[in-house]
């Protein structure tokens, strides 16, 4: 009983917002959507939005979905499972709230980068190899992360930043990390889950592995980022015209 | 099957009242330790131990421990009920406020019961609830929408349902705990410490539902303690009840934890100690009356609840036999406190600590400036906002005379919060229009920044004798059995069994989801089980 009632409101929730914009996302509204989430969030998601207790909302990359639906129904019911809580305002604050929080995730959005995305583009695909660790779209590879909408996600100084120095800031499930087994192999990788009895790793070779604990000897998480430094590989131009494509990367919408 | 088995041979003249399930007396819940095969309460006894005398599995067999039967929930809420099992018989909570009755060997259902509660209720961090408590014949459960339900344990027929607030008042309270009963009573505590609420603690007449007495845990005007709370905040002060209590019968003391004050992370103003707020209270479980109160943190700014469960123990200190209260607490202390009259013993840090200097005679913390939560983020406090213990229950062992602790390293960050009442958001935000929050760099914690270890400490030193480190801050807490063994599982669902003496994992089964609650062990068919839910599922292993 419960489940089939709940999968028609969901069905019902989804109608209604299938077609719906945010209907309160005027500038005043992001701003009153602010205050808000100064009074009801920023215990748990921090002061900007940028993480504590709760995750980082500026990354624009949110496992439940980041269209205003979306983030209105997270803010609206919660998540269960969670320490998400619904919120206790009215709809048009949980609008104005989730209004907020898309405009934090999407830092990219309004601004606009001085080089060629065209040139910028020949890069990426060419000197750059950029695609061996990066997807756009379906093409590419996955050590690194998705840039599909790179370019909403993040600002202009922060993709300068990720070419030229990509230590300064590196995601958490991003982190780079050293296996070295009892057998005497070493991989290096991306650590995508770990226990107590087992770590997850994607290595270089964009192969999946597990390793038991008990067959490792040592896990060294103080690697160096699997992103390359750019900054001596290509010229100022070229750095300028490969922010330009990668702010030019808005996502499928 | 166990249920009409032998009917047609059976005469009425033998068909007793109760059958096989003889009444839960008060003088049962009181001698507990006496039924090993039974979990008759909450955490076990009355003392809070969470230790199983039973022996079966032990440290030599616990190498074949494997799954017997699941019970699947089949929902997305954190699953932290810890079930009750009387004679054969499990009862467990699942989310949100139903109660399933099931055969303890086969974890086929009997019966369900389920409160409905209104589609938006309020409760900080999930819609969840840990569990029962029985008394007679009948079992108890709090309620997301505030009320206290009993239920027959044999029919899951309701029996009474009395409202114990408002859950829509303030910014709303909801009750997740599970109920204490003791003589012919249920002690039921609340929740809302995030939503500017009032707390209490309530009895209820086990047979009648009607309200004996009502504590409030933020003193009232005229009250003593009232002036701890500058202004008006008294009202909005939290300090709500949200975890099970222990009791000693001699004493007719009744034991609480009490959470934090409201707003969590901005004191401005609430200047003061803000009493009962992160304490331990105790009292008179006849009248509800204040014997004594501790409070581990005054003026909290942490959201350092003392809601974990009170441990008492009887022992010597200090040369001296005392009646003992053992109290690790999430703001990082592990405390000692004298039970009958609540005067601090000792206090001892079990993780990293960065907020403490000293302790004066009373047990005052002399607390360290700078690690106050600060608009931008503090990042350098220790331990962090779920603290170094939790709600997650602790065991001690009268074999060992070890108490263990699931316990939290954590580094986090405090944000204080812009201070308004959750009912009244809309009003401006006295914070500075204009802040820059385009590309702020989160603080990024990496994995091995925080881990969490299963600790044996020495009650009377409040020494380590232990630590068994493992991946994640845990959720889930530990329980100590007869056969040498202790229990628990971890964030990643790895369900383990350590060896009571020297904390070397002797088994282990990957559950791969969270664990939220603690587990238990009764003997059902003349076997010992051992439960815990993982994820949505409660898992129940056996040897054969
Ligand atoms: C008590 C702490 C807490 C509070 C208060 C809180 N959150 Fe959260 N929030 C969390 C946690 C923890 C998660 C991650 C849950 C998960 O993914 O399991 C989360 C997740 C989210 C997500 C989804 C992220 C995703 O990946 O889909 C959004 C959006 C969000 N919160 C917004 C808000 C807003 C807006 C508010 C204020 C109205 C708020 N939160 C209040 C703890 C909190
Ligand atoms: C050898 C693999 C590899 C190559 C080649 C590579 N990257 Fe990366 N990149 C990564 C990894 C791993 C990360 C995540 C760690 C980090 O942020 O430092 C990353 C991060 C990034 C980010 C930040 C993403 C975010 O979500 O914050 C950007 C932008 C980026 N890379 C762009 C590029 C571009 C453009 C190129 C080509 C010029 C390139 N990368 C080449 C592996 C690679």
């Amino acid at each position: 009983m419960t489940r089939i009632a709940r999968k028609t409101v969901g069905v019902l929730v989804f109608a209604v917002a299938a077609c719906a914009q945010n209907p309160l996302s005027t500038p005043q509204d992001v701003e009153v959507g602010r205050r808000l989430f100064q009074t009801h969030c920023s215990y748990c998601h921090g002061s900007s939005g940028e993480g504590g207790r709760g995750p980082d909302l500026t990354t624009g990359q949110y496992r439940l979905g980041g269209s205003p639906e979306q983030l209105y129904r997270t803010i609206r019911y919660g998540i269960p499972g969670s320490e998400m809580p619904a919120v206790r305002a009215s709809d048009d604050d949980v609008w104005r709230m989730a209004a907020f929080v898309g405009k934090i995730g999407s830092a990219g959005l309004d601004e606009k980068a001085r080089g060629d995305a065209s040139a910028g583009k020949v890069v990426y695909e060419t000197k750059g190899k950029c695609a061996v660790c990066h997807s756009i779209g379906k093409d590419g590879g996955t050590l690194g992360p998705e840039l599909t909408d790179i370019g909403r996600r993040r600002g202009i100084g922060y993709l300068e930043e990720s070419l030229v120095k990509p230590e300064a800031d590196v995601p958490v499930n991003s982190r780079a990390i050293r296996v070295a087994t009892r057998s005497g192999q070493t991989i290096v990788g991306i650590r995508l889950n770990e226990d107590d009895l087992s770590i997850q790793v994607r290595d270089t070779n964009d192969s999946l592995r597990s390793f038991l604990k008990a067959n490792i000897k040592e896990i060294r998480r103080d690697q160096p980022s699997l992103m390359p430094a750019y900054g001596s590989v290509l010229s100022g131009k070229e750095l300028a015209d490969l922010v330009a494509y990668l702010s030019s990367l808005r996502g499928v919408q | 099957m166990r249920v009409n088995r032998s009917f047609p041979a059976l005469t009425l003249a033998v068909m007793t009242l109760y059958g096989q399930n003889p009444p839960v007396t008060y003088e049962r819940l009181k001698n507990a330790d006496k039924e090993p095969g039974n979990w008759l309460m909450y955490s076990s006894n009355y003392n809070s131990w969470r230790f199983s005398r039973l022996d079966r599995i032990n440290t030599q067999n616990v190498s074949r421990l494997h799954v017997k039967w699941l019970f699947q929930a089949r929902q997305e809420e954190k699953f932290e009920t810890t079930p009750l099992v009387v004679d054969g018989i499990m009862y467990l909570t699942r989310p949100e406020n139903e109660i399933h009755a099931l055969d303890a060997e086969t974890g086929r259902v009997m019966w369900i019961y389920r409160h409905r509660n209104p589609p938006r209720t309020y409760n900080c961090c999930g819609k969840v609830n840990r569990g029962l408590a029985i008394l007679g014949n009948r079992l108890f459960m709090n309620t997301l929408d505030m009320h206290v339900v009993a239920v027959d344990a044999k029919s899951g027929r309701e029996l009474w349902k009395t409202k114990m607030y408002d859950y829509t008042a303030a910014g709303g309270y909801a009750a997740t705990g599970a109920p204490l009963a003791l003589k012919d009573r249920v002690i039921v505590g609340m929740a809302g410490g995030e939503r500017g609420v009032s707390g209490f603690l309530d009895a209820y007449d086990a047979a009648t539902g009607k309200r004996l007495w009502r504590f409030n845990t933020i003193p009232q005007p005229g009250e003593p303690n009232f002036g701890t709370w500058a202004g008006d905040s008294w009202k909005t002060g939290g300090a709500s009840t949200w975890n099970n209590g222990a009791y000693d019968p001699e004493l007719n003391l009744v034991y609480w934890g009490t959470s934090n004050p409201w707003p969590d992370y901005n004191g401005d103003f609430r200047a003061g100690d803000n009493l009962y707020s992160c304490s331990v209270i105790a009292l008179d479980g006849d009248t509800g009356t204040l014997k004594w109160h501790y409070q581990f943190t005054p003026h909290d700014l942490h959201d350092w609840d003392a809601t974990q469960i009170p441990i008492l123990l009887d022992g010597e200190f200090r040369g001296q036999r005392r009646k003992l209260m053992a109290w690790a607490n999430r703001n990082g202390f592990y405390y000692l406190l004298d039970r009958a009259t609540g005067e601090f013993l000792l206090a001892k840090n079990f993780v990293k600590q960065t907020w403490m200097k000293e302790f004066d005679d009373k047990g005052r913390p002399e607390v360290i400036p700078g690690n106050e939560p600060t608009p931008e983020g503090n990042d350098q406090v220790w331990p962090g906002v779920d603290g170094g213990a939790n709600w997650m229950s602790h065991s001690y062992s009268p074999l060992t005379k070890l108490l263990y602790v699931f316990a939290r390293e954590e580094r986090r960050v405090f944000t204080k919060d812009a201070i308004r009442h959750p009912t009244t958001a809309a009003e401006e935000s006295d914070r500075p229009a204009g802040r820059p929050f385009f590309n702020r760099r989160a603080p990024r914690f990496a994995p091995e920044e925080s881990w969490g270890k299963v600790m044996a400490i020495d009650p009377p030193t409040g020494t380590t004798k232990w630590e068994h480190k493992v991946v994640s801050p845990p959720w889930g807490g530990v329980m100590a059995t007869a056969g040498g063994l202790v229990f628990g599982g971890t964030f990643e669902g790895v369900v383990f069994a350590l060896d009571a003496q020297t904390g070397r994992r002797l088994w282990h089964f990957a559950g791969n989801d969270k664990v939220y609650s603690t587990p238990i062990s009764y003997l059902a068919g003349g076997k010992q089980f051992v439960s815990l839910p993982v994820g949505d599922v409660l898992i129940t292993f056996g040897l054969d």
